[in-house]
């Protein structure tokens, strides 16, 4: 199985890639489709209660979860700009008042697909909202962890 | 505004900076002990240095002839437990994804999404 890397090159990006098994069309079907969202995302972490997606440029989606613990959150934000192989969207937590843009590249390479997601954030406002999401359950004190994120390229 | 993570993610985006907190993360260190494996100068480093210390990465001591450098370990662990938090949501995410994608490929190929017409909706 391919796994997620993540890179922190420039202030306010984050970069993660994922290969996926799959071609273009289909990776980018799975991730737009309201009921196969619901299938995936969050995975074990949370789960989707609600998916929409207005798939145009000025289209809004919206995903609301529910983590294990009972706990709900949601972010959405509106598509920016739709190409075969680009995706640019907004993407704002609930109750917070910045947003960052998210552009998802896909590169087919004989069958796979590289799904290349940047992230540009406002920190503080972002990460505030991360670490009260509940998305850093878990997180340890390890210096693994900094060594990972020292490694990082 | 620059805020405490983006001045740590400015002062990461450096290979030779991260080595020195890798470094640093096994204890503390001179100026001339971190210049030496790094192939560096002494004032070479002292500029990473700077900007590890403006970006409250790292301390360095009293000592007037050694002032040691030490690990400045809250901000890398923000920035860390930042970056885990979100890796972790995504990497969850894209380990159920191949199993959708996996079941879609036995499946009927994606059909091209139509053009939406008014008549079309309800």
């Amino acid at each position: 199985m391919t796994k997620l890397t993540l890179q922190t090159g420039a202030p306010n990006e984050i970069i993660m890639q994922r290969e996926f098994a799959a071609p273009r069309a289909l990776v980018i079907h799975a991730m737009t489709t309201p009921e196969l969202i619901q299938r995936w995302l969050g995975g074990k972490r949370a789960s989707v209660l609600k998916a929409s997606v207005d798939l145009r440029v000025g289209g809004r989606y919206r995903y609301v979860f529910r983590r294990p613990d009972g706990g709900e959150f949601a972010f959405g934000g509106e598509y920016r700009e739709l190409a075969d192989d680009r995706i640019v969207q907004t993407e704002k937590f609930d109750d917070y008042p910045s947003e960052s843009t998210v552009t998802t590249t896909f590169t087919e390479i004989a069958g796979k697909t590289l799904v290349r997601i940047a992230v540009a954030f406002e920190s503080q406002a972002v990460r505030d909202m991360v670490m009260k999401s509940g998305m850093t359950e878990g997180a340890g004190e390890s210096y693994d962890q900094l060594e990972a994120l020292l490694a990082a390229q | 505004m620059t805020t405490q993570l983006d001045a740590t993610f400015a002062a990461l985006a450096d290979p030779t900076r991260r080595a020195i907190l890798a470094r640093l993360a096994r204890g503390e260190a001179s100026v001339m002990e971190l210049a030496e494996p790094f192939a560096m100068s002494q004032p070479a480093i002292s500029k990473h240095l700077k900007v590890l210390e403006r970006a409250g990465l790292i301390s360095r001591g009293r000592d007037a002839q050694r002032r040691p450098c030490r690990l400045a370990a809250t901000p890398l662990r923000d920035a860390s437990d930042w970056l885990q938090g979100y890796r972790e949501f995504w990497e969850a995410s894209f380990d159920a994804l191949d199993d959708v994608l996996a079941d879609l490929k036995t499946q009927r190929p994606p059909t091209r999404r139509k053009a939406k017409h008014p008549k079309d909706k309800p």
